[in-house]
């Protein structure tokens, strides 16, 4: 009876061992992965960064000037030939 | 065997005479007891690494899987009113050699290294000349560059990772954003001002690697690193152009030395733009010099002139001795005060204040200061700001000079009255304007984006402040006003002249040179801007304030309420200034 108890006993901690082993190399993997991830993020953050700052130099107000005077045309608006609009006037 | 060989002797192996050598007991003991000894010293020996003094050994291990890894903080971002970058911080690369390893390498790398790394391949070999094992080639290298240079595979080449600076608006915004040195510490400004906030605190994690390098676990405590903050500054980045190309305009129009514009929002005491010409771009600092880099609105004082007067003219009708219609008899345009005469462009005759402030006459500001204890004037200045320690931190503001009242002579007291022999900057200025801005309070000043309105201190009766703007308002539109180039189409505009002779080494600089300025307010109706403007030294015909400052005033005035969409308050929409200078102006 007790020979059988040990059996049963020894095939379960044979079989923790080996779940514990493969707990471990999963743990490992997963944690790489993370590591991964977590790289991937930095990058992002840094090319929203760059992102942000090409967006301020070409949003640059001087560009914009330059730009609406030359190639469009454009010309400084006046009051003379603005029309304003009000809330709540006839 | 044995037995073989003892059967074959016909003998039985018990019988054999070999077994009956008796050995004396003890040798077999000495044998076992030393067998059991050396194991009993082997366990111990093992117990002793395993458990007792394990730690050499654990550390030996340690070293052979375990990593520390430094984690970076990133500087934190300089941002706009409205979330536009002003200065952000990207990963770049330093690249050091050790130069006795590099010089090893074909010619034909070399130069390509050198062309990547923008130098001369002399510089280069210059750079390498050296007994030192580690030799920085180049810092702040980007990104792009670097990966050409990995390509090359140099020995002994390697890269160092760090940060660089970038500031999307240039010579524009630099004035408040300042600029930060290689180690990526504040050197001017906001960047200075704000160094503390900004940068952030490096953190480190200790890592076991795998035979491939690849992170697996992580062991001990690690320490997070913590990023800089953000900075999100008053600063509106449309009204700020708009102010330093103006600027910039002018002092171009006028062959001026310099230029400064300071534009304030009058609900929250924040700073719209401070703009200052000449300027420098802070990604390009090589060729810096220090006219550049000085910021004439906080750093540089200057004798106001009469953008003063208000300041007098508003005591004297708060403590009610005078009111706007009290006539004062100016004479002929000469008052002489213990034999120092006092001088107006021209003869007024009799006045009211009203029109000593609308045609800027020196006497009868003069007139009125006399009748007032100096203490009484000294304490005004003084709660406007004049003379005292700016405290809106920002690095080199400075106070500016009101000299103690006990030792005002008359004559002083009375120039003191209409800008003279007093020093302020031009963000003094246009701080003290607030007073007349708001009902008679003023506020504290915020180069950063302020949430909600502060509090604001009271200096002046509601009422004085709103006759004061009646008058300030008759300076730019009324018949004799000497700000008639500051009026906005659409818009009502108050504010004030001012031209004041530059002090050099303590005296008036010889021959004359000026300083003109206008300090004014937008729209009339319920004030949103304070806009203060200087030219410094114009060398042509036009030297007056209303003439150099007024028209530059009137540039930003008109463009920040459009850009703001501020509803006009006027019906006059075109504008005919005589721009012959004609008139008095001063």
């Amino acid at each position: 009876m007790s020979g059988k108890i040990n059996l049963v006993l020894t095939a379960l901690l044979v079989m923790c061992a080996l779940s514990l082993v493969n707990a471990q190399y999963q743990a490992r993997h997963l944690f790489i992965e993370l590591g991964k991830l977590e790289q991937q993020a930095r990058q992002l953050d840094i090319d929203w960064a760059q992102l942000q700052l090409d967006q301020s130099t070409l949003g640059k107000n001087a560009r914009i000037e330059q730009i609406a005077r030359t190639e469009l045309n454009m010309t400084p608006l006046t009051a003379a030939r603005t029309q304003y609009l009000k809330e709540g006037e006839q | 065997m044995k037995r073989g060989v003892a059967a074959s002797k016909g003998m039985s192996f018990s019988k054999s005479p070999v077994l009956a050598v008796s050995l004396p007991t003890w040798r077999s003991r000495v044998v076992l007891f030393v067998l059991f000894s050396a194991f009993l010293a082997l366990a111990g020996r093992a117990l002793w690494l395993q458990g007792m003094s394990n730690e050499f050994l654990q550390k030996q291990g340690k070293s052979r899987y375990e990593r520390t890894i430094e984690l970076p903080a990133t500087r934190g971002k300089i941002m706009d009113r409205n979330g536009q970058v002003l200065a952000s911080s990207l990963p770049v690369k330093a690249v050091w050699a050790i130069p006795e390893d590099v010089l090893e390498s074909p010619k034909d790398k070399l130069r390509q290294l050198a062309a990547l790394l923008e130098m001369s391949e002399a510089e280069l070999r210059k750079k390498l000349d050296s007994d030192r094992t580690f030799v920085y080639l180049k810092r702040q290298v980007e990104m792009d560059v670097i990966a050409k240079i990995e390509k090359l595979k140099i020995d002994g080449l390697d890269t160092r990772k760090e940060y660089k600076r970038f500031y999307p608006q240039g010579e524009v915004m630099t004035h408040l954003v300042g600029f930060t040195n290689v180690e990526d510490a504040g050197q001017e400004s906001m960047e200075l001002a704000q160094q503390l906030t900004l940068v952030g605190s490096t953190g480190s994690r200790r890592v076991i690697k795998d035979r491939l390098g690849r992170i697996v676990e992580d062991v001990g405590l690690s320490k997070e690193p913590h990023d800089g903050k953000d900075l999100t500054l008053s600063v509106d980045s449309k009204i700020q152009y708009i102010a330093y190309s103006q600027v910039k305009a002018a002092v171009e129009k006028f062959k001026a030395k310099a230029g400064a514009a300071v534009v304030l929002d009058v609900k929250t005491g924040e700073v719209l733009a401070l703009a200052n010409w000449p300027t420098y771009d802070p990604n390009d600092r090589k060729k810096l010099t220090g006219a550049q880099l000085r910021n004439r609105v906080i750093t540089d004082t200057f004798e106001p002139g009469s953008t003063l007067k208000p300041f007098t003219v508003a005591l004297a009708m708060d403590t009610g001795r005078i009111t706007p219609n009290t006539r004062i008899d100016t004479g002929e345009g000469r008052y002489v005060i213990n034999g120092a005469p006092i001088s107006d462009t021209k003869a007024h005759g009799v006045m009211t204040v009203s029109e000593i402030i609308e045609m800027s006459s020196n006497i009868g500001t003069s007139k009125i200061a006399l009748g007032m204890p100096a203490q009484e004037m000294w304490e005004m200045f003084t709660e406007v700001g004049f003379g005292q320690q700016p405290k809106f931190g920002f690095p080199g503001a400075v106070a500016g000079r009101v000299r103690p009242y006990k030792s005002w002579r008359p004559i002083e007291q009375a120039t003191m009255s209409y800008g003279n022999g007093i020093s302020v900057s031009l963000l003094q200025l246009a701080r003290a304007y607030m007073m007349f801005a708001r009902d008679g309070d003023t506020i504290p000043l915020s180069f950063q984006k302020v949430s909600e309105a502060p509090v604001g201190q009271q200096i002046i009766k509601p009422k004085t402040a709103r006759d004061m703007r009646e008058m300030l308002e008759r300076v730019v539109s009324g018949e004799h006003g000497t700000a008639k180039q500051a009026q906005v189409p659409g818009y009502r505009v108050g504010g004030k002249t001012g031209t004041a002779y530059k002090v050099e080494n303590g005296k008036y600089a010889m021959p004359r040179k000026y300083i003109g300025s206008f300090v004014g307010m937008v729209p009339m109706s319920n004030p949103r801007f304070i806009i203060a403007v200087m030219i410094d030294e114009p060398t042509t015909r036009e030297h007056f304030g209303g003439q150099v400052a007024a028209p530059t005033f009137a540039a930003v005035a008109a463009n920040a309420l459009r850009a703001q969409n501020v509803p006009p308050d006027s019906t006059v929409t075109e504008i005919v200034v005589p721009t012959d200078g004609s008139g008095d102006v001063m």
